[in-house]
């Protein structure tokens, strides 16, 4: 029976089961029951506690929801996209510093930016002190200054450290659009950018915008201190408030769903159109030259999303770092740097391992029903960190009970209270952003590439190896980045699911900022920052090598 | 450019991996590596012997903790010393209960504390708490601060008081938790969101006071006077206050602690800016809340888990909890410590504090409907 089932999965390929398949369609099911398990809570009984939700704050929380979501999306997609065509078609002073500099704001942890901003733009931050000094303003009736701890506050915020999920997809994207075709545009007089650039890269413009509103629908570190009634403040409310982890299940999958519907929407749209280039066999652009006018230009473009993601975050950092004993401060958090990047590291290379498996048997071995298997895999980023650990921990559970059943009670706990849990959770919320790196490598080779191959005699493990891998290269080195930056930072589930006496970089921060003892917090969130540095500089020096 | 170069990049790997350099090894490592599937194999061989084994050591207790672990250390060192028992600790704001809950039978958890009477009551609907008979609880706990079936255990009081501008408003121009619905102050208070778990327990012991209506209409007015949308913590209140942003704010009582003697100039200002006004006094006394603890019901080191909830009720930790974080002692036989006394005395709300979980949900509902 499990064969038939699985020769369905893999009937569009015209070939028996492999191992391949199979292996990708077991780890996709297991990947997903963490999902499986929140929305089985959702099935639960509520109490009729929506009667109460629809009359009162539902409708606020969707709202605020919906309009966070475009609004992040909007000023994300503006930073990342304008960014990446500067530099990946101009050629300018600095460009090759810039070019890195702006993956920098991925390093910093939203709840960390949001204490920062806060600190900056409040009344008694130094720039409200400053404006006040100059105009001789003397209480907060005497000016108008926007509200940082508000919807406005809290889109720039999100898109300002959101957007290198966008501009490192795009940016490839632009790079590696044939030159012919800009020269097309170039003969028929038409924008290069939108007529070319924009709608070839549409489909790696998506696959971070993805990330990005997953990022959005799921964050509570950021709504919460700026007390955006959002849907998933409103999860925690019913869970904790109300006793009512049904009804928060039940919030969270409609979530879920509504991210499901939106890119099921994008796929539908593009569905009938093929984005195909053979890249590697055809010149890609020479950067255009740049007037010392369109330098400044260029430099604006870049500079700010510099300025709000990373600048002014690190430079509240560093004003409370520096007023401490940094010898002794670091000493003592010394080894939960190490700890912190151990495990971001290892669990960096699983990620990356199983994305690239399920990315590339769901491309050259398997139909179309494993190709949708494969993306509902990476859909556990859509779950608010604490709720998908919850569903973790439900889904281990269920998983140790059945070895403790199995194993006569020889195992008693296996994933329950070790490092595989914790593992479990990074690969089953991080899976998505590999998936999407890996993705959109993998779009851009040509369908025959792998045909070609297979024809010329090679096996489909020779094939992988000498001819589809060597391009995936900086695909896989920018989704390890990404993954390894984006475990360094996550919090919810580390704080929720981690062993005893353990600690990493961003549990450490929680413990000061959660009472806004920004002094303490400051440091440690200085080292996860500097942490991210290190690969974003290194990668990217190997991604030039390697472009 | 370097991107002319590009062409034909398979053959050039095929070619580069013929030759036999350091260099080109390294290069290649990725492309010509074993399988990925391989690979992937042995990932999971790692990362299984990379597992640690859960010891369940004698002589260790395992706590699964709401509080910051910055904040219980001083207590888990001086249990250290006096039992020898060590501590390994789990610090967690949300989730522990659904944590300990899907460990089940094999849960390593001996001990659980948390800041709060909802969180502690999550654990004992859960059904995750051993009932624990302990003539040293029961002597150094009043009844009202401890479940009627032993299962928790409150270890400090928090009052949750209400604080005024020394500059703007009078001393005695506010003495209940209700006049703060007065239209005198419209404009003027300034709170954290409603939703949060210690609003959620002052609106629950309004309902227990003045039933569900008339707390809902105190919500109402309470909400109309605000100064700005509700938002960051009781800390950030004293500060708007501070400002001048608003002159009245809900906050518990050991923030003031915290800032007054903090070593930030900063905070020690917002302090000196703020007077203490404990409510109530002339009827049911101030609104308190508890942290507490219980034993896991799955513990195996019960005898242990045991003797450290007494050791915290006992005179050194019961005054340390007002040295670490300017909480109350609940032991009466314990004497609050002297910055604490200088607060000066006053009455508690003797409500059952098992009365404020109750209605919490019904709290969230009024806070739901008025908007706070």
């Amino acid at each position: 029976m499990v064969a038939t089932f699985l020769s369905n999965w893999s009937l569009a390929s015209r070939q028996p089961i492999d191992k391949w398949s199979a292996s990708t369609v077991v780890l996709c099911c297991f990947l997903l029951g963490p999902v499986a398990a929140l929305l089985l809570t959702a099935f639960g009984d509520s109490g009729g506690l929506w009667t109460h939700l629809v009359d009162t704050v539902l409708g606020t929380y969707v709202v605020n929801t919906l309009a966070l979501m475009g609004g992040v999306g909007v000023v994300a997609v503006l930073f990342g996209v304008s960014a990446a065509w500067v530099i990946s078609r101009y050629d300018f002073t600095g460009r090759n510093i810039l070019e890195w500099m702006l993956l920098l704001p991925a390093a910093i942890p939203a709840y960390i930016i949001a204490y920062c901003y806060t600190d900056f733009f409040e009344y008694a931050g130094p720039l409200q002190t400053a404006l006040r000094t100059a105009f001789g303003w003397q209480t907060p009736r005497d000016y108008y200054f926007p509200e940082i701890r508000s919807l406005g506050g809290a889109m720039l915020v999100m898109a300002s450290v959101l957007y290198p999920y966008i501009y490192m997809v795009t940016r490839i994207a632009f790079r590696l659009t044939p030159a012919s075709l800009f020269e097309i545009a170039l003969v028929h007089n038409k924008s290069q950018f939108w007529h070319v650039g924009l709608p070839l890269a549409r489909p790696a413009i998506v696959a971070g915008l993805a990330l990005v509103m997953m990022e959005v629908v799921s964050d509570f570190g950021t709504v919460e201190y700026f007390a955006v009634p959002t849907i998933t403040l409103g999860i925690f409310n019913v869970w904790l408030g109300m006793n009512n982890l049904v009804a928060a299940a039940q919030i969270s999958s409609v979530g879920f769903l509504f991210i499901l519907g939106l890119l099921g929407l994008e796929l539908y749209a593009r569905s009938r159109q093929q984005y195909v280039s053979t890249s590697r066999t055809q010149n890609s652009p020479a950067a255009l030259p740049t007037t010392p006018v369109g330098t400044l230009v260029c430099w604006l473009v870049c500079l700010v999303p510099l300025l709000f993601g990373f600048f002014i975050p690190l430079g509240v950092l560093l004003r409370f770092v520096l007023r401490g004993d940094l010898a002794a401060d670091f000493l003592a958090i010394q080894p939960i740097v190490t700890n912190s990047v151990m495990v971001a590291i290892a669990a960096a290379i699983v990620i990356m391992l199983i994305a690239s498996l399920i990315v590339l048997t769901a491309a050259f071995r398997a139909g179309p029903k494993l190709r949708k298997l494969a993306l509902m895999s990476s859909t556990g980023y859509a779950f608010p960190g604490t709720i998908l650990a919850i569903g973790v921990l439900i889904y281990a559970g269920y998983i140790d009970h059945g070895l403790r059943f199995l194993s006569g009670g020889m195992i008693s706990s296996f994933l329950i209270a070790s490092m595989g849990l914790l593992l479990l959770a990074y690969v089953v919320r991080f899976q998505a952003v590999g998936y999407g790196a890996m993705l959109s490598g993998v779009r851009r080779l040509p369908k025959n590439l792998m045909s070609a191959s297979r024809v010329l005699g090679h096996g489909y493990v020779a094939s992988l190896r000498q001819v589809i891998l060597p391009l995936l290269k900086s695909s896989f080195l920018a989704g390890l980045m990404l993954v390894f930056v984006d475990i360094m930072k996550e919090l919810p589930m580390t704080l929720l699911l981690r062993p005893f006496d353990f600690e990493t970089l961003a549990t450490y921060t929680y413990q000061f900022a959660k009472d806004e003892m920004l002094e303490q917090a400051a440091l440690p969130a200085l080292m996860i920052v500097l942490t991210g540095l290190i690969p974003v500089i290194l990668m990217s020096a190997m991604l030039r090598r390697y472009r | 450019m370097r991107h002319n170069s590009r062409a034909g990049v398979s053959e050039k790997m095929r070619v580069t991996g013929i030759e036999n350099g350091f260099r080109n090894r390294l290069r290649n490592s990725f492309a010509n590596s074993p399988v990925i599937l391989r690979w992937l194999m042995a990932g999971c061989v790692a990362v299984c012997l990379w597992l640690p084994v859960q010891a369940f050591a004698a002589g260790t207790i395992n706590i699964y903790s709401h509080r910051q672990q910055i904040l219980i250390q001083p207590f888990l060192d001086e249990f250290t010393k006096a039992t020898g028992i060590q501590t390994k600790v789990v610090y967690a704001s949300k989730g522990l209960a659904q944590r300990l809950q899907a460990e089940g039978a094999a849960s390593p958890a001996d001990v659980i504390l948390t800041v709060d009477i909802a969180r502690l009551a999550e654990y004992a609907n859960l059904d995750l708490l051993a009932s624990v008979e302990s003539a040293v609880l029961t002597a150094n706990i009043p009844a009202h601060l401890r479940a009627s079936d032993n299962r928790w255990f409150g270890l400090s009081e928090r009052a949750r008081i209400v604080v005024t501008s020394r500059d703007r408003v009078p001393a005695d121009a506010i003495q209940r938790i209700e006049d703060l619905a007065d239209a005198e102050w419209q404009q003027r208070i300034c709170t954290r969101p409603g939703s949060h778990v210690y609003n959620r327990a002052l609106m629950a012991s309004l309902i227990a006071a003045h039933g569900a209506e008339a707390a809902q209409s105190w919500a109402e007015k309470l909400v109309a006077n605000l100064a700005r949308k509700p938002q960051g913590n009781d800390r950030a209140q004293a500060k708007a206050i501070f400002q001048g942003i608003c002159d009245v704010a809900i906050m518990n009582s050991y923030y003031y602690g915290n800032m007054k003697f903090n070593d930030d100039a900063e905070q020690r200002s917002w302090a000196d800016a703020i007077r203490l006004v404990f409510t109530n006094q002339a009827d049911r006394g101030n609104h308190i809340n508890i942290s507490g603890g219980g034993v896991a019901k799955h513990s195996r080191n019960k005898q242990q888990a045991v003797a450290f909830l007494e050791f915290l009720t006992g005179e050194v930790a019961q005054q340390l909890y007002g040295t670490v974080n300017y909480e109350y002692p609940v032991n009466p036989a314990v004497a609050p410590p002297a910055e604490l006394a200088s607060w000066g005395p006053f009455k508690r709300d003797k409500l059952p504090i098992e009365r404020l979980a109750e209605l919490a949900p019904q709290a969230q509902m009024i806070i739901d409907r008025v908007g706070w």
